[in-house]
């Protein structure tokens, strides 16, 4: 990502040369900080941060009330009641780590790779087609643009069967390809479609202009697109994550070997719907499978908010 | 990284070509393809195969066990009299058109907050993006239990007031409204998407409103929002296409029989059972391709509002 | 409806498939179909069943459903079966309930079904008449020392597709300390009757504080209504696989369980649906809420380790207070299945065999499944058995002589029977439809899915 963002002195360089006013000031919230002193200003804001505390606090209840319950002996999880915690019990962390055939980072690891893979197989193919679908003119582009949609439309549970079919004539049932081979080709449309509507908003005189200093299609895709599209990489990087990680169906239909399980499979080896359920390590552990999910957010939306807005073009 | 690295070798190679481009101006076929090349290839091999066979399938008996029949039409007009099926869309209809508005609206609101212009945001933009964590984990029908149930908190809360609430979750007047508010509750993928989205509209607009001394009001109106306009209209359109398939929630809170008495029994729901429970997969595929069109019809009809609302920069 | 013979042996030969030939077909979907069915005959040879290795080791895929316990149990005997077969492995494939039926129906129809199945009583009939389990009788199984009516479950018109895995009997279970805080004394289950049943819960909830309920709603499953109708001489399936009651029997189980809930015996509507969906140590019984639920037998132990106390397994009330016409019966937990396209059938039958009648097998599994199907195991393996699965073993010895006759085994299209009673039990409760109502409705439903 990083590398990316150095090669931003190319569009700024032609939009300097545009003659477009380049605004050079960083950030919006330093101009305004400079408001904050009035003590309006701080009511205000105090009165702000109230509001999404309160807010905040209520959004996540349950999530707490899932930290508390980890926390708790599992025969009490369901009989105390609100987040008091009367004793601080880790056994469940240490139980539900070890309770199944492999210990718990076995699993993570197994979905670690199937998510890394995930992310790049989608940055790469999604924005390669976005590029197209946005910026070129070419021979079929509202046709494939509606059947790029159509694929999105159609309820998966209908081709489950079919792709199952494919992938085990290819024989490839029980490894990993089935959940990276799609991303690798774009078939998310769902990023396709984000990235398209992202750079449709990246004003055209910047290519243009590129384009007059010679640079072809690959030129202008990989320096002046893409380090402007990072906050829609960003997205794409976050949410693939969250949803490979959070996958359940497709690892469920072809990951047979309990050795290839991902953490969601994993996790409902400690439901049993038809006798106990170990609450407690299933809380524990579902804890554990976020962290990184939660991680990978705070860093990521630091790349969120890298946008047009802070990098100061135009 | 490879396919990145070839591009920009390809580039090198093409730089001639792009010069006759330029004078054309008109088309690039070539460069569009090759952009394209792996979504085509994903197309062709992984996605459009499944995506016929499954309407072929519609047209036949298929129990999955045994090869398929030919049955014509029978599937379709079976679907005629199917009472539970309209009932189905019903609810599904309800759920798009209360949840979608509903959560946009809130992902939106909550976005312009988290955008700028306070202390601490990444740590509440995390917070309001937790619950989208945890997607379709098996603690999420719990953690809702806990909360709506008969004796959840929210009938706890009511009964300090001396009010007995009805078990939210488990009566059939109110159990839909408890699949919308969850599907509100986890508006964190939009607000990502808001967010980037407001990160580019580029600072000068602000500054240059702020100047002419428009109010923030104002500003929302005259400049975020026709800015916006792009992803509001991208989340619009996948956030209808996504709910008309809504799936995973009404699943994991009813137990998977979309109870009770069917009020939270999806469109989907009913397909997937009908095909992976009742062993009628021909009659699944019929569904998912009547599904399709009435979602193609409401996509087509997006697409064509968007010409006058949606501001593009191109 | 034509027959669908698809041999084990059909698998081999794409050409032998009975798949929609083009000059069938119509002519605009022509194209497209040809495609289709290019794929859909790959699907049919390519066979994904496991292959014989050089040095004549035999790998065979065994599927199961269960948590992470059964997980462990399972795999042990799997180990000492490959200790006696050291030229067959086992590799194992395990899942929860829900996941593994879609998984197994993606698989056969993909023709990569395990070799060595758990089946369950709802979905045998499902997979056997349509050919995807082999017939288990034309190889060499012992099911001589097997319970005959739980081994007929397993019988079809495809031959024996299925060996009990474990027997089990639908019982109510108590929680003594819920009677003993409403003071209300336990029954005679040798005698009680359904008005006593109601009468003694209604006492409970009355007795009790708010929010316990002396019984759990009847309703959320076949095994409670299959046991009620065959009081009255009816079934819930004949033999010939139609339905084996009238609307007005329907109607008038929930018009008794009607009356439970007015009488408050029974927890509120809601609550009822609340409970369906919560997983068994969540439920009622469990929390200490009910004093009295309807389970099978095999889910008491699990049921007393969440509950924290001792539970009491109870037979059924009858209409006459005679526990001899409580008409019930030895039900298959679950089966033993293989599939039909399994390319080592001797193989496959060897390791049902051991798990069925090898006391090593039933030193692993224990009670797991069920009460052990053979009764030398069962009496082989009781030392090392849990008090709770003790307890469970004992009545079903105690109730063998009361026994009503084995039930006609459910027929295609029987695991949607399940879901439709549930949704009339909540239309009935939450008054929506009466009994009379939702007995038509029912039953009309039930007719339509099964004779597809």
């Amino acid at each position: 990502m990083t590398t990316k963002l150095e090669t931003l002195p190319a569009p700024d360089r032609k939009s300097a040369g545009t003659g477009k006013p380049t605004n050079h000031k960083p950030r919006v919230r330093e101009s305004r900080g400079t408001l904050a002193f009035s003590r309006a200003q701080r009511g205000k804001s105090l009165m702000k941060h109230g509001i999404l505390i309160l807010a905040g606090g209520l959004m996540i209840y349950p999530l707490l009330w899932m930290v508390v319950s980890s926390l708790r002996p599992n025969e009490l999880i369901f009989r105390e009641p609100g987040l008091w915690l009367n004793s601080l019990e880790m056994g469940n962390y240490t139980s539900g780590w070890s309770a199944l055939t492999h210990p718990f980072g076995h699993y993570m690891l197994n979905s670690a790779i199937v998510v890394i893979g995930s992310i790049l197989g989608n940055l790469v193919s999604c924005s390669m087609a976005a590029y197209a679908f946005a910026r070129l003119q070419f021979t079929g582009k509202k046709l494939f643009f509606g059947i790029m949609l159509l694929t999105i439309m159609l309820p998966f549970h209908v081709v489950i069967v079919p792709q199952y079919i494919l992938f085990s004539q290819i024989g490839w049932v029980n490894t990993f390809w089935p959940l990276l081979v799609p991303k690798l080709l774009a078939t998310d449309a769902f990023f396709v479609f984000l990235m398209v509507q992202f750079i449709r908003g990246i004003p055209r005189e910047l290519d243009e202009a590129a384009r007059i200093d010679g640079a072809g299609h690959p030129r202008i895709f990989l320096r002046v697109i893409l380090p402007l599209m990072v906050p829609a990489l960003a997205t794409t990087t976050i949410f693939t994550f969250i949803w490979t990680w959070n996958d359940f169906f497709g690892a469920l239909i072809y990951l047979t070997d309990p050795d290839m399980f991902t953490v969601p499979v994993a996790l409902r080896a400690f439901v049993d719907s038809q006798s106990a359920t170990s609450w407690g390590s299933l809380f524990a552990m579902s804890i554990v499978s976020l962290l990184p999910v939660f991680l990978v957010f705070l860093f990521g939306q630091r790349f969120l908010i890298k946008g047009i807005a802070t990098t100061g073009i135009k | 990284m490879s396919a990145i690295s070839e591009l920009s070798s390809l580039s090198r190679r093409k730089g001639k070509v792009t010069a006759a481009e330029k004078k054309a101006n008109s088309r690039d076929n070539k460069a569009a393809y090759i952009f394209l090349l792996p979504w085509l290839v994903g197309l062709v091999a992984i996605t459009i195969g499944p995506m016929l066979m499954s309407l072929y399938l519609s047209f036949t008996d298929y129990n999955l066990l045994q090869p398929p029949e030919w049955t014509g039409l029978d599937n379709f007009i079976r679907m005629l009299s199917d009472a539970r099926l309209h009932n189905s869309l019903r609810v599904t209809f309800t759920y798009v058109f209360v949840g979608v508005p509903l959560q946009l609206a809130v992902a939106l609101l909550i976005a312009l907050v988290l955008d700028k212009g306070l202390r601490g945001l990444p740590f509440y933009r995390s917070v309001f993006y937790l619950p989208s964590l945890l997607g379709g984990s098996v603690a999420v029908a719990i953690l809702w239990k806990q909360i709506f149930g008969t004796t959840g908190l929210v009938n706890q809360v009511l009964a300090m007031f001396g009010i007995q609430g009805p078990g939210w979750i488990s009566d059939p007047s109110t159990a839909l409204g408890s699949i919308i508010l969850l599907h509100v509750w986890t508006f964190g993928a939009p607000m990502i998407i808001f967010l980037a989205g407001l990160r580019q509209i580029p600072n000068m607009y602000y500054e240059a409103a702020r100047v002419d001394g428009a109010t923030t009001l104002q500003q929302f109106w005259r400049i975020t929002l026709p800015m916006l306009s792009p992803i509001i209209f991208f989340n619009l359109v996948l956030q209808i296409i996504g709910s008309f398939q809504s799936f995973t929630q009404a699943f994991i809170v009813s137990g998977g029989n979309g109870g009770p008495s069917d009020s939270t029994m999806f469109f989907t729901l009913y397909l997937y059972q009908k095909g992976f429970g009742q062993f009628d997969m021909g009659y699944a595929s019929a569904m998912a391709w009547v599904l399709l069109l009435i979602i193609g019809v409401f996509t087509a009809i997006n697409f064509i509002a968007s010409k006058y609302w949606v501001f593009y920069d191109d | 409806m034509p027959l669908f013979p698809r041999p084990a042996s059909a698998a081999k030969q794409p050409a032998g498939r009975p798949s929609p030939g083009p000059s069938r077909r119509t002519r605009k979907a022509g194209a497209v179909a040809a495609a289709v069915a290019a794929v859909m005959a790959l699907s049919a040879c390519g066979g994904g069943a496991s292959p014989q290795n050089a040095d004549g080791t035999v790998e065979l895929r065994f599927s199961w459903w269960g948590g992470d316990k059964r997980a462990q149990l399972t795999q042990e005997a799997i180990k000492q079966f490959e200790a006696e077969n050291p030229k067959i492995k086992i590799k194992p494939e395990f899942g929860d309930w829900s996941g593994y039926w879609d998984k197994l129906a993606t698989q056969v129809a993909a023709n990569d079904a395990p070799d060595v199945i758990q089946m369950d009583e709802k979905y045998i009939t499902e997979y056997s008449s349509r050919g995807a389990l082999l017939d288990l009788s034309k190889y060499d199984i012992d099911t001589s020392k097997l319970d005959e009516a739980a081994l007929n479950a397993g019988k079809g018109e495809k031959g024996l597709t299925g060996i009990p895995a474990g027997i089990n009997a639908a019982t109510i279970l108590a929680n003594p300390a819920v009677f003993q805080a409403a003071g209300v004394p336990l029954p005679d289950d040798s005698k009680w009757t359904w008005e006593d049943f109601g009468r003694i819960a209604a006492e409970i909830t009355a007795k009790s504080p708010k929010g316990t309920y002396g019984a759990a709603a009847y309703g959320t499953d076949e095994a409670s209504l299959g046991v009620w109708l065959r009081q009255n001489g009816k079934s819930l399936y004949t033999s010939d696989g139609k339905l084996g009651f009238e609307p007005g029997d329907i109607a008038e189980w929930w018009a008794f369980l009607k009356k439970l809930s007015q009488d408050k015996a029974v927890p509120s509507a809601s609550e009822v649906v609340e409970a369906e969906a919560a997983p068994l140590d969540q439920s009622g019984l469990a929390t200490g809420k009910n004093g009295m639920a309807f389970w099978w037998s095999n889910q008491a132990p699990a049921l007393e380790k969440a509950s924290g106390g001792d539970l009491k397994i109870l037979r059924f009330p009858t209409k006459t207070g005679s526990a001899a016409d409580a008409g019930l019966w030895y039900k298959a937990s679950q089966f033993w299945s293989a599939s039909s396209r399994t390319k080592h059938p001797q193989e496959t039958a060897k390791f049902i065999n051991f798990l069925t009648n090898n006391v090593k097998a039933g030193e692993a599994l224990l009670a797991d499944r069920g009460v052990y199907p053979n009764s030398e195991v069962r009496t082989a393996i009781q030392p090392k058995l849990t008090p709770a699965d003790v307890k469970v073993v004992s009545f079903i010895d105690q109730i063998k002589d009361e026994l009503g006759e084995a039930p006609a085994p459910p027929p295609k299209g029987a695991g949607a029977i399940q879901e439709i009673i549930k949704r009339y039990t909540s239309e009935v409760l939450f008054e929506r439809l009466s009994p009379e109502d939702a007995g038509k409705k029912a039953t009309d439903e039930m007719k339509s899915a099964i004779a597809s």
